[in-house]
């Protein structure tokens, strides 16, 4: 239960500190910015990499991300989102244009439904590039597989397809070849026993 | 208690998995719900932890140099190096080469100007060919007979709305349009339409705002006169992407 507690504690007090950066950025503080980005650019550049499979767009995405938090820091609202789901819905939008735009569908639209071992086994993130001294990060990320790959099968997909690719929920009932209620019961259902996890997981 | 639709609707915003009307449609129930609101923001946190599931890569060095110069610009307005550039092309240059330079570029504004009339005489000959057909469908409870057209031109920012089968709004009440853009937080008033007895309207429109990205039209049922932020449900709604 402490453990809970402490790891609660810490997430609670990492996005206190995120706000307070935004704050400083909606002012103009270029330090407080550089601090963001030594904070977020991984996850979001493995987010764009994974949707786009390609190194340079990824970077191109990130790159005008963090043009877009800068400008948009002063309209951030703190109760509406952690400043981290924030910047990673930002990043998504920005990527799914890129797709749109390109015409493209998201390679991983397939890979995400064969490769289950990626979000089942939480060992897998020390076979990852992540910085060793990101330390909090890795906790989260691996309390988030845990969660995730706790979910019947049929949910995590179906919330993977939605999150990771440019897919609507009606271009992903015809991928999974199901019903369209099937599919929206099945990203509810599992949206909601994620964050019911993602509460109660130390 | 919450209905299950309701639920399936907040879980698929939170994903980006609506389109564009459908999101439109669920932002306008957001409004007057504030147990939909707070499922909202908490979804919205479980879909940010999905990214972290992505395999971890670091990118490059030079990319936060190339950040950090961006946002230096941005705050600076990016005067400065062009200032700069000026100045030392005028030092640098004989002036005769810049008297032709000058001469050259009066002869590249008088080409313009000309040019812009051009394509502004073909647009007025045909300006349909400019527009983006949006067809409304009806929402929340209106006639299912209720549909609406909107011819959209983003360059000039300016459409034409026809909307059939809707009845007249009724005492101390109007329909209003919105057009809802990507770089607003909220929908972008596009003025008032009055139904004629017939429940027929037709009127020329431009918003109030300007919207270079509207990713959806829509009719809701407003107080009369019209109101700056969308308040009453929305009738008819059409997602510019079909």
């Amino acid at each position: 239960m402490g453990g809970a507690d402490e790891g609660m504690q810490d997430h609670t007090a990492q996005q206190k500190a995120d706000a307070q950066l935004m704050t400083r950025i909606a002012q103009g503080d270029q330090m407080a910015f550089s601090a963001l980005y030594d904070r977020l650019s991984g996850p979001l550049y493995s987010l764009s990499l994974k949707m786009l499979g390609n190194a340079a767009e990824a970077e191109d995405a990130l790159q005008e991300v963090c043009l877009q938090i800068w400008r948009r820091a002063p309209t951030y609202d703190s109760g509406q989102s952690s400043v981290f789901s924030w910047a990673v819905l930002l990043t998504r939008g920005k990527v799914i244009d890129r797709l749109r735009a390109r015409g493209r569908r998201s390679r991983v639209v397939a890979s995400s439904i064969e490769d289950e071992g990626n979000l089942i086994d939480p060992a897998d993130a020390s076979t990852s590039e992540t910085a060793a001294d990101n330390v909090n990060r890795n906790e989260e990320a691996a309390r988030v597989r845990t969660v995730l790959g706790g979910l019947p099968l049929d949910q995590r997909q179906a919330i993977e397809m939605a999150f990771f690719s440019e897919l609507t929920h009606q271009e992903i009932a015809t991928q999974l070849n199901q019903p369209l209620g099937t599919v929206k019961a099945r990203i509810r259902r599992g949206m909601l026993r994620l964050r019911d996890g993602l509460r109660r997981s130390p | 208690m919450m209905s299950e639709e309701l639920q399936d609707s907040a879980a698929l915003y939170v994903l980006g998995s609506l389109d564009a009307a459908e999101a439109a449609a669920f932002e306008s129930s957001l409004k007057g719900d504030a147990e939909l609101r707070a499922l909202v923001v908490e979804l919205r946190e479980a879909a940010g932890a999905i990214a972290l599931t992505a395999p971890e890569h670091i990118p490059s060095a030079s990319l936060k140099q190339k950040v950090l110069r961006d946002i230096a610009a941005e705050k600076s307005g990016d005067l400065t190096n062009a200032t700069e550039g000026r100045r030392s092309l005028s030092t640098a240059w004989p002036w005769a080469i810049a008297a032709m330079f000058l001469l050259f570029s009066g002869f590249l504004v008088y080409d313009r100007a000309q040019l812009r009339r051009e394509i502004a005489q073909v647009r007025d000959r045909d300006s349909l060919m400019q527009a983006n057909l949006v067809a409304l469908a009806p929402a929340n409870g209106a006639p299912a007979a209720a549909k609406a057209t909107v011819a959209w031109e983003a360059d000039r920012q300016t459409g034409v709305i026809r909307i059939t089968g809707l009845p007249a709004a009724g005492t101390g009440k109007d329909y209003q349009l919105w057009a809802v853009d990507a770089d607003h937080k909220d929908p972008v008033s596009a003025g008032l339409v009055h139904i004629d007895a017939n429940g027929v309207a037709q009127v020329r429109f431009k918003p109030i705002a300007e919207a270079r990205h509207v990713k959806a039209f829509a009719i809701s049922l407003e107080r009369e006169g019209g109101v700056p932020k969308a308040e009453g449900p929305i009738l008819l709604v059409g997602s510019t992407t079909g």
